[in-house]
């Protein structure tokens, strides 16, 4: 799920942003259960500004690159999608535009899965999490860092608007090895 | 003036003119503070729905009518120790509750709150008992569990008890009364047979509307105490109020038919006796005046000015009118059984009174009980001028002429009435027997006992409802939802049972319908919960679930003794894997209601999830135990004895679930899905190529049939079956799952073709 192009032109597998967040339906956002950290920030522009689903706000990170968010849960969760809010319009150089998606147990243990190139992105940037393999739809983790290596212009600290991250619902019914689709299925599952 | 006042606030209260009766009753309370006044201060305020003033004003009063308000603005300020203080005081064990029926529903209701079930089921017995027609307590045992059987509760013998104990009264006091006596108490259980099954919420109302009803029959007490002094009042009145609280008011009084079907009989009765009592000593100097006018006039035409007395308080159906009038037409009676009984004692006066109340109470019960009927006996008795008017009046000496006439006039009433109580009670008996079983989730024997209703009947909201809900229960949507719709069509600003429907609608996932009946109940009501149960419903089904919490917590603050809000709310916890608010949601519901089975279905998912089987088990035991037919509970748990190994009677309860409702395919998956593990991969086959005709665009059952052909090394046709699975278009879990068997599916080749 590379790119809705809604502007620029994409160039060889760089990304660029959408206006719109498009999400499968059976996907849910599984930020809430995580413990969200940074490597570094300037102050008023923190961590929080990441998931306050205000565009106005952002990240603004204050140090060395490769600057890092990491979104740690407490037990292994399967995700799916990671998307970012990020806008060269305002933001120019600090834009990110090489990141680096790398999951494990921990920090020890992080495995590059993914790098992604931005080309002057305005708006959502959907990542999808799959590896080249179509069976792996998801990967099993404890723990996302995702690793902002380069900005446009060269700049220095980065700006990032939103971050969000999506995996896959629970089967409504407890234990089931697969969900149920059709409707007769559906309305017998559960009671309520 | 004080009478005047009291008059003034009676009528504006009865108007709905609260600002009107709140500023003249507070006016009339300073003017002349006394504990009655107090009590009507009360009423207004209640009225208003302003408890918390009503519970002020009342702290501390000792009189049963005053405890009765006092405890009634408890309730509904949620403090429930104070109210059953009020009610039953702890240092006076052996105190009557006040208003009998009614106060013993109050404390029954309290108890329930309270979470003491068995004394909650003793007082709504005790009410029951008292006041036969009281639907409301019969409703609260229902939701307990603890109702028996409903031709127990609204039988012949009830009728006759509550027949009985008008005799009783009537016939303590004179025995020259007897005949007509007898004729009588029918007209009064028919009068309070009127009562119509309505809510507790509604209780003081009724009891605050019944109070304003019964000044018309203490007028005719007050005719008295010239004659007998006001201790013979609160003598005759007091002691039927304390011995025989029961199930009749002398709804004489009541001429406004409305008030007179909210009437419910018992807490009807004490209170028009007790205010009597209050409002005797009040008429008391105004009817003496009349008293005195009116025994010049002792031997005049007492039919016409009866009969004008009763068209013109029918007309007019205002209390000053009717205090006029009746003081004259009950002073006129008195003084005439002055003169026309030889032994002029009080008893015999009151019992004189009595039946004229009692008469008058006929007169009042056929005319609210049936509309043609009434102008049929009025104008009976007016047309027949002074025969049957005297016959009337005669009544009260018991010894008149046209005793033959009356005689008739009486009998044919009397078979009329008593033939009225028993067909209310049958009808009672019918809506109570249906309550009684969809509460116990025998929802198919309910189901054929409301289709024995009369048409008129049955095609009521609350009926509808409690159909459309006894079919939700058998899992049959559809018919519930052609019920529900009914339902609302025919009463459109019910919302009663409406929650249900949202559910039902839910399951059906017909997500316009469930969002256009939450904004119409929304618009009907803001503050109700059902409508904020279908808004969170709306929003879950759309799988927005943090909305959906917050609907469902709005429907919980509007009203927390709603049990299926608060676990709706466990639902949506769930669903977002909070575990442990889900908990919490659910033990909240179980508080308000323990036999609210989903919520014991809830907690046993959320076990099964956190993997707890045992606990899991043993909950959903229990939500079966409770309602026995559902093939959804039966189904689950069936998985959680699965998860714990005791896969015989898994297997048993699958096929229990599968014969109740043929058209569930969840049990047979399961089934398979339990064949399967076992390894009895033939039968689970066989399961499973039924399940394949009955959803044949169902991927999970490919999915599982192509895992079972692995199992059994059939390479291709798992392949086959596999593929059929990813066609159909599953959600990326079952995607990345099933592509990986398929992987795996090649590997032993690939080993193969290595070696």
């Amino acid at each position: 799920m590379a790119t809705e192009s809604d502007g620029e032109e994409d160039t060889a597998g760089k990304l660029t942003g959408s206006q719109h967040l498009e999400v499968d339906d059976d996907l849910r956002e599984m930020a809430k259960k995580a413990a969200w950290s940074v490597s570094s920030c300037k102050p008023g522009n923190g961590v929080l500004a990441l998931r306050d689903d205000n565009l106005d706000t952002y990240w603004q990170s204050d140090g060395a690159q490769p600057h890092l968010v990491n979104i740690q849960f407490q037990k292994k969760v399967k995700l799916q999608l990671l998307v970012l809010y990020v806008d060269f319009k305002l933001d120019e150089s600090y834009t990110p535009s090489k990141i680096s998606i790398r999951a494990g147990d921990g920090f020890h243990n992080l495995k590059e899965i993914k790098t992604v190139e931005f080309k002057k992105p305005v708006g959502w940037v959907h990542i999808p999490l799959s590896g080249t393999d179509p069976r792996e739809t998801f990967i099993h983790t404890f723990m996302l860092q995702l690793a902002v290596l380069s900005n446009h212009l060269n700049g220095r600290d980065t700006h990032v608007r939103q971050i969000k991250i999506y995996g896959p619902r629970p089967n409504p019914v407890p234990h089931q090895p697969f969900h149920f689709i059709s409707k007769e299925f559906i309305t017998y599952s559960t009671l309520r | 003036m004080e009478t005047l006042m009291v008059d003034r606030v009676q009528s504006s209260l009865r108007l709905f003119m609260y600002r009107n009766a709140l500023f003249l009753c507070e006016r009339l309370c300073a003017e002349f503070p006394s504990e009655l006044n107090l009590q009507l201060l009360a009423t207004c305020y209640l009225r208003n729905n302003q408890a918390y003033c009503a519970y002020h004003i009342l702290k501390g009063s000792k009189m049963p009518q005053s405890r009765y308000l006092f405890a009634i603005s408890c309730f509904q300020m949620n403090l429930l120790r104070e109210a059953e203080t009020a009610l039953c005081p702890a240092n006076e064990p052996n105190a009557e509750v006040p208003n009998g029926a009614a106060g013993h529903y109050l404390l029954g209701l309290i108890y329930r709150y309270t979470g003491r079930r068995t004394c909650a089921v003793d007082h709504f017995m005790q009410a029951l008992a008292i006041d036969p027609l009281l639907w409301a307590a019969y409703e609260e045992l229902c939701i307990l569990g603890a109702a028996e059987e409903a031709s127990e509760c609204f039988n012949d013998a009830a009728a006759f008890r509550v027949q009985q104990q008008q005799l009783s009264e009537s016939s303590s006091q004179n025995l020259t009364i007897g005949t007509e006596c007898q004729s009588l108490p029918s007209s009064m259980a028919l009068g309070s047979g009127d009562t119509s099954p309505r809510h507790s919420k509604q209780l003081h109302a009724n009891n605050t509307r019944e109070t304003l009803s019964h000044p018309h029959g203490t007028v005719m007490v007050a005719g008295h105490p010239p004659i007998g002094g006001p201790s013979n009042i609160s003598q005759y009145y007091t002691p039927p109020a304390v011995t025989q609280l029961s199930g009749v008011a002398p709804p004489p009084l009541c001429r406004n038919a409305q008030l007179y079907l909210n009437a419910i009989g018992g807490d009807g009765y004490t209170k028009s006796n007790v205010n009597a009592v209050i409002q005797a000593p009040r008429r008391k100097f105004v009817d003496e005046g009349k008293l005195r006018k009116v025994s010049g006039r002792l031997f005049s035409d007492s039919g016409t000015r009866r009969s004008t007395r009763l068209s013109g308080e029918a007309a007019a159906n205002t209390n000053s009118n009717a205090s006029q009038l009746g003081g004259n037409g009950a002073n006129h009676f008195s003084a005439k059984s002055l003169g026309g009984l030889s032994s002029s004692s009080s008893k015999t006066n009151s019992a004189v009174l009595r039946s004229v109340t009692l008469r008058r109470g006929q007169s009042w019960a056929n005319e609210n009980f049936d509309e043609g009927r009434r102008s049929q006996i009025f104008y009976d008795s007016c047309a027949d001028n002074t025969v049957t008017t005297s016959s009337m009046s005669a009544l009260a000496d018991g010894k008149c002429l046209e005793q033959d006439k009356m005689g008739c006039g009486i009998s044919a009433h009397d078979s009329r009435l008593a033939s009225g109580i028993r067909e209310f009670l049958g009808l009672l008996r019918t809506l109570g027997e249906g309550y009684r079983l969809s509460c116990l989730y025998r929802s198919q024997e309910a189901l054929e006992v409301y289709l024995r209703l009369s048409q008129h009947q049955f095609n009521t909201g609350w009926v509808l409802s409690q159909v459309g809900k006894a079919h939700f229960e058998l899992v049959d949507y559809f018919e519930a939802d052609r019920f529900f719709d009914l339902a609302r069509r025919v009463s459109p600003y019910t919302l009663e049972g409406m929650d249900i429907y949202s559910t039902v609608l839910y399951h059906l996932e017909e997500e316009m319908k469930l969002s256009y009946l939450a904004q119409e109940l929304i618009s009907v009501d803001r503050l109700s919960p059902q409508a904020w149960c279908a808004m969170g419903n709306c929003y879950s089904l759309q799988k927005d679930h943090e909305t959906a919490v917050k609907n469902f917590q709005r429907a919980v603050h509007v009203d927390s003794r709603f049990a299926y809000a608060h676990t709706l709310c466990g639902h949506e916890y769930v669903a977002l894997e909070d575990f442990e608010n889900g908990i919490k949601c659910y033990q909240s519901a179980l508080q308000v209601d323990e036999r609210h089975y989903n919520a014991w279905y809830g907690l046993g998912v959320v076990y099964l999830r956190q993997e707890k089987f045992e606990f899991a088990e043993h909950h959903f035991r229990k939500a079966f135990h409770i309602n026995p037919c559902s093939s959804v509970l039966m189904c689950y748990l069936g998985m959680a004895l699965h998860s714990l190994k005791r896969d015989e009677e898994a297997l048993e309860i699958m096929e229990k679930a599968i014969s109740a409702d043929k058209k569930n395919p969840l049990p047979m998956y399961q089934k398979a899905n339990i064949l399967s593990s076992l390894e009895r991969f033939d039968e689970a086959l066989k399961e499973l190529e039924q399940l394949k005709e009955y959803a044949p665009r169902e991927s999970s059952v490919y999915a599982l049939m192509g895992k079972i052909y692995k199992r059994l090394n059939v390479h291709e046709k798992a392949m086959f079956y596999f593929g059929i699975a990813l066609d159909l278009k599953p959600p990326a879990a079952d995607v990345a799952t099933i592509k990986s068997a398929m992987e795996k599916l090649y590997l032993p080749d690939e080993l193969e073709d290595t070696l």
